[in-house]
């Protein structure tokens, strides 16, 4: 049943302006995309999260038509070591905002099928597509 | 009328606290360091082999007549390793804009040399600024150094089929006779190279 709820809410946005908007369940908000630096084919994004929708959000993948792959990642620092490990999925508590930065939860850009400009980010739960968002990518 | 030579007397007595006072005011002005840890001694590099960002050889002589600011990281690294190396260019050019001499360099050393090939490497690190320096090189050799430095670094294999590199995020600090002097220790802010470098150059 909240599965079809998510399903119809998400589908009613999609067909309504098909941007970021504050009824969308899911708000991103601050999106800094760094391109992929010369020498690497490897970009990153930083933003915020924030879940509009009265239930937790668990976004299962992410995909830009600019990158064949795109993965969440997380910095840990132990001591002084900085570790990297992906995450499979991420988990919005209703009405609450997670924040991507640097050093701490990040979009891995891998596999860029065009050069620098504008990118297309989608975050999807399951099937449903929460949210699609472009800006222009920096840096790099 | 005082005895004259108590008159002497209270005069060096006045003399000897001033002097005291000055000498207390001047040590507490001088500069602290915030954040960076000096070794008791400079600690001399192991004689490793690499190859630097130009693809010519690179020994421990490469770290002579400057002061080097020495990152080990990879140029896959989405998130720690531009940002460290961005904070260290930031602080070079807030030095340099200040007028401050002499500057240091910035090296990256790669902890992953089976994707980081010196090409890629002088690319990467040129994106940074110039004058930049990049090591690559077998990775027996980017261990015995890194061992040396207390650097530790680790291949390590993602859900997917692109595999990350742990490594310690420490900035190392190499002055002009090839010694290991001092660390940062992250998170590494740009103002606290700023404070510190000068301090440390200067001592």
């Amino acid at each position: 049943m909240n599965k079809l709820c998510l399903a119809v809410l998400a589908l009613a946005w999609v067909a309504g302006c098909g941007g970021n908007s504050p009824a969308a369940p899911l708000l991103v908000t601050d999106l800094d995309i760094r391109a992929p630096r010369p020498g690497t084919e490897m970009g990153t994004a930083y933003l915020k999260l924030t879940n509009n929708h009265d239930e937790a959000l668990t976004i299962t993948r992410v995909s830009s038509p600019q990158f064949g792959r795109v993965e969440l990642h997380e910095t840990v620092s132990e001591g002084e070591v900085s570790r990297m490990r992906a995450l499979s999925e991420l988990e919005i508590e209703a009405g609450t905002t997670v924040h991507l930065a640097p050093g701490q939860k990040h979009l891995m850009l891998m596999q860029p099928r065009a050069g620098a400009g504008a990118v297309s980010l989608s975050f999807w739960s399951g099937e449903a597509l929460l949210v699609s968002v472009t800006a222009d990518s920096g840096g790099g | 009328m005082y005895p004259r030579n108590l008159i002497v007397a209270l005069l060096l007595g006045v003399a000897l606290a001033a002097g005291v006072l000055l000498s207390l005011r001047h040590s507490n002005d001088a500069p602290a360091l915030k954040t960076a840890t000096v070794l008791p001694t400079g600690l001399e590099l192991p004689d490793f082999r690499l190859t630097d960002h130009t693809g010519a050889p690179a020994d421990p002589s490469i770290f002579e007549g400057q002061w080097d600011l020495v990152f080990f990281g990879f140029t896959n690294c989405p998130d720690i390793c531009p940002l460290t190396l961005q904070v260290l260019a930031d602080a070079r050019r807030r030095l340099a804009e200040s007028g401050f001499e002499p500057l240091p360099r910035v090296v990256l050393v790669s902890v992953d040399p089976e994707r980081d090939s010196a090409e890629s490497l002088g690319a990467y690190i040129n994106s940074f600024g110039t004058g930049n320096l990049g090591l690559t090189g077998p990775v027996t050799e980017l261990r015995k150094f890194a061992d040396a430095l207390g650097i530790y670094f680790n291949k390590v294999g993602t859900a997917t089929d692109f595999y990350t590199v742990d490594h310690s995020s420490v900035v190392i600090v190499i002055d002009p006779d090839g010694e290991y002097r001092a660390l940062f220790s992250s998170p590494h802010v740009t103002d606290q190279f700023v404070h510190d470098l000068p301090i440390l150059i200067r001592s």
